[in-house]
């Protein structure tokens, strides 16, 4: 397989799942709010972290003045000069897919450039000023189809692989960002009045793991429990080490395990994280500080993200530079355009 | 009998189907007995049938010059053009003497040039033609083959009589249009196609792989074939993956390429594999940067130098473009006549040159009366329709035309063979032409059809589907019993 060509179904899936968390997080926050009683009066104490989350900070102090749920609502939905908002991740996802057309299959294409042309139609437009709720179960929908046709149409070779390395690595990634939004929080647990519930349920709800924890955990929401759930726990599939566990099957698919001294790069570094994750127990991750940790895991990840990057891409010498925005970086349209075809 | 075609008016062009109205030429029997019998709203759900399976398969190109919906399907009409087999057989021979002849061209003005050293071909013509490649002098490609893949164009004109239009041999595209128009037909008339002696056209992936395969170098037994693209933005790049596909090779642009050691390596996730001939569908120009235009990102550094030192082998090769200059089409037959002291099976249109004083003269006195096209433009760009033009487009192509007369040539407007085609209820006929696919490998082989493009608004002559044209399936019969 082109190198070129496994960036691009990497980075496809990659999009997609970001656009996906992306949704549910969106969702997630507005439920909260409604449940939020007198909390909710202050709503930039519940936006400002999201925006932290996805890292939009500075872009969208550039735009706006104040933190309000209709702006940033709109701004991670559907404004086009956010590069990151669920209608410019849709949209790399397709322009990636657009680029393997012949690699995928037509249904997963069919799915990916249907959502695009949804998110850029009127109807999507009112559909979130109407109807927000609605609009993200659209968009998590067509997450879940995108990964439902994956897994039924995708040969188990290497373009199978480097897919599930970039879902599972983003899945990974935004996990821990959803766990940090609630590092700053209290774990103690009511009648304790530092206690905050509803953020931790809304944490679980962000994860999609709401149900699945009520039936592993009977000790109601302790919030030690729930971090446990969405980090060493790897039962439920968004949960950090369930992740890490499927990037390195994919990983190991792709390269061999090897013996030491001819092991790959990315091999060695998730084989690392791998077991620091299996290994450690609540009371050290308290210790060392919640924030802290997930600093370093996410360092880590970027690491992992850059070696693979470099494993299977840039190699060699004379390489282009393709990084997170590869797309963005494509051949200028112009010159393309330019080619007669007689 | 009640038929479809009643009403069809054949007017006073050379009909592809029919020579008088309701008589319908003896090849096109089998269709007014089938098609003819349906009604036009049963016709219709057919068109809308065939429609369909173009939108959900993505059978685009792309539209210059159009920011907003670049993507466009392109239009096809159902109704198929027939071509007896004693027709096709001179067609054929034509087309096969024109390619060789090409090529025995190409060979000499890059080695001899014996044929301007003989005063047939002026020596100013060639090296002025700007798609003339003076590197290339003296380099020996494979077999000494310089057009693989050749889309030459045809047209009929009030008598019937075939005539070349152009020559296409640098990257003559439209070939996945071919295929998939009968995909289309044999999902709609199946049952008229297994009636009537159809020549197939599917086996043309098998055939290029099989022409490009025989330019690798001699010492590989299985080689790595690509093809090279621009990109997603290009407008044939649908193409591009419909024939990578038909012929199970990859799909490459210039940033998975890199040179080493004079040879040519794709860059796979496993590491880098050689390359051994690449059918590349990115002009001259963007080729390498190293030695054709420094600021080209689609090309490979030093992938010149590995075609030359011969490790890598191109379709087409460097430099094709000077055959089929505009220019230089004119003297064609002279060529023919030169190398293989034949004459011409497929005549020229009459062709004025620009750099001709002479003739350049009778071309501004009758700009109303003739086509006018740029020598190295394409797709429909750059040219002068005389008859539908206005008077201030003739006066602004009289001044471009002495500015720069090589650059321009005109011709007679022809008044191309009509074809009838579905307008909604009934049948009206439209100006045609047609494109069939020539290979160059071990061996000439000509694609048995080709791509019949039609000029969709009502009475024009542009067939390009840049400009409004569609195209329509090109049935070529084994027999005319």
């Amino acid at each position: 397989m082109l190198s070129r060509v496994a960036d691009s179904i990497y980075w496809m899936a990659r999009y997609m799942e970001r656009a996906e968390n992306l949704s549910r997080l969106l969702l997630s926050t507005q439920d909260l709010l409604l449940d939020a009683g007198e909390e909710a009066a202050d709503e930039s104490q519940f936006w400002g972290p999201i925006l932290m989350t996805t890292g939009d900070e500075e872009r969208y102090d550039k735009v706006h003045t104040t933190i309000e749920g209709e702006l940033v609502a709109l701004f991670l939905a559907l404004r086009t000069d956010n590069p990151n908002s669920i209608l410019n991740c849709v949209r790399a996802a397709r322009e990636n897919a657009r680029t393997v057309r012949d690699q995928i299959s037509d249904e997963l294409w069919e799915c990916i450039n249907g959502l695009r042309l949804f998110l850029e139609s009127p109807e999507a437009a009112a559909l979130h000023q109407n109807q927000r709720a609605a609009f993200y179960e659209k968009v998590l929908v067509a997450s879940y189809q995108f990964q439902g046709i994956a897994a039924s149409t995708t040969p188990r070779d290497e373009s199978w692989h480097f897919l599930r390395l970039g879902l599972c690595l983003e899945r990974a990634d935004k996990t821990t960002r959803l766990i940090d939004t609630c590092s700053a929080i209290s774990l103690d647990m009511p009648p304790n009045p530092l206690a905050r519930p509803l953020r931790w349920a809304a944490l679980l709800r962000s994860s999609s793991a709401w149900h699945a924890f009520q039936a592993y955990s009977s000790n109601k929401l302790n919030p030690v429990d729930i971090v446990e759930y969405l980090l060493p726990n790897d039962t439920f599939p968004r949960s950090f080490a369930w992740c890490i566990e499927a990037m390195h099957t994919a990983l190991i698919a792709l390269c061999g395990n090897g013996r030491l001294e001819e092991m790959k790069v990315p091999v060695r570094l998730l084989g690392r994280l791998r077991a620091d994750i299996a290994y450690i127990t609540m009371d050290e991750v308290l210790k060392e500080g919640l924030h802290e940790f997930i600093d370093r895991l996410q360092s880590k990840l970027n690491d992992i993200g850059a070696s693979i990057l470099q494993t299977f891409v840039l190699y060699g010498d004379s390489a282009p530079v393709i990084g997170e925005a590869s797309f963005l970086a494509y051949h200028p349209k112009v010159e393309a355009n330019m080619q007669i075809q007689q | 009998m009640s038929s479809l075609f009643n009403d069809y008016q054949p007017g006073s062009f050379f009909d592809e189907m029919f020579s008088a109205p309701d008589s319908a030429r003896s090849h096109y029997a089998g269709i007014t007995g089938s098609i003819g019998t349906l009604s036009p709203a049963e016709y219709a759900a057919r068109q809308r049938t065939a429609d369909t399976v173009f939108l959900r398969q993505g059978v685009t190109f792309t539209v210059y010059g159009d920011d907003q919906g670049t993507e466009r399907i392109f239009p096809f009409d159902l109704m198929p053009r027939i071509i007896p087999h004693k027709e096709w057989e001179r067609v054929e021979s034509g087309l096969i003497q024109r390619i060789t002849a090409l090529n025995l061209f190409l060979n000499d003005v890059y080695h001899e040039q014996k044929i301007i050293t003989d005063g047939i071909v002026p020596r100013e013509l060639v090296e002025s033609a700007s798609h003339f490649r003076p590197e290339f002098k003296g380099v020996k490609v494979p077999h000494g083959i310089y057009i693989h893949i050749c889309g030459t164009d045809l047209v009929r004109d009030g008598k019937g009589e075939y005539f070349v239009l152009e020559d296409n041999g640098r990257c003559p595209s439209g070939a996945s249009y071919m295929l998939e128009n009968r995909n289309a037909m044999k999902r709609t008339f199946p049952g008229l196609l297994q009636s009537l002696p159809v020549r197939p056209v599917d086996a043309y992936g098998s055939m290029l792989r099989e022409t490009l395969a025989h330019l690798a170098p001699l010492s590989v037994i299985d080689p790595n074939i690509v093809v090279l693209t621009p990109g997603v933005f290009n407008s044939a790049y649908f193409e591009h993956c419909y024939l990578a596909k038909q012929m199970g090779v990859p799909i490459v642009e210039g940033r998975d390429l890199v040179l080493k050691n004079d040879r040519i390596f794709m860059r796979t996730a496993k590491g880098l594999q050689q390359v051994h001939v690449i059918y590349r569908r990115i002009d001259d120009d963007f080729l390498d940067p190293l030695v054709f235009r420094k600021d080209s990102l689609l090309g490979v550094p030093g992938l010149v130098k590995a075609y030359q030192s011969g490790h890598v082998a191109l379709a087409n090769s460097i430099g094709t473009g000077v055959a089929d200059d505009k220019a230089v089409y004119a003297l064609v037959p002279k060529m023919i006549k030169y190398y293989l002291d034949q004459d011409p099976i497929l005549p020229n249109v009459t062709t004025y040159l620009g750099v001709d004083p002479k003739e350049c003269e009778y071309i501004l006195a009758n700009l109303p009366n003739l086509v006018v096209k740029a020598v190295n433009e394409s797709g429909g760009y750059g040219m002068l329709m005389g008859p539908h033009s206005t008077k201030e487009e003739q006066t602004e192509f009289a001044e471009r035309i002495r500015a720069n007369p090589r650059n321009y040539i005109a011709q007679p407007v022809l008044q191309l063979s009509r074809h009838p085609v579905f307008q909604g209820d009934h049948f009206e006929g439209r100006h045609i032409d047609l494109r069939p696919y020539v290979l160059y490998g071990d061996r000439i082989q000509v694609v048995p059809g080709g791509l019949t493009r039609v000029a969709l608004k009502k009475g024009s002559l542009v067939v390009n589907s840049s400009q409004g044209g569609g195209s329509k399936d090109t049935w070529v019969l084994w027999d005319d019993e």
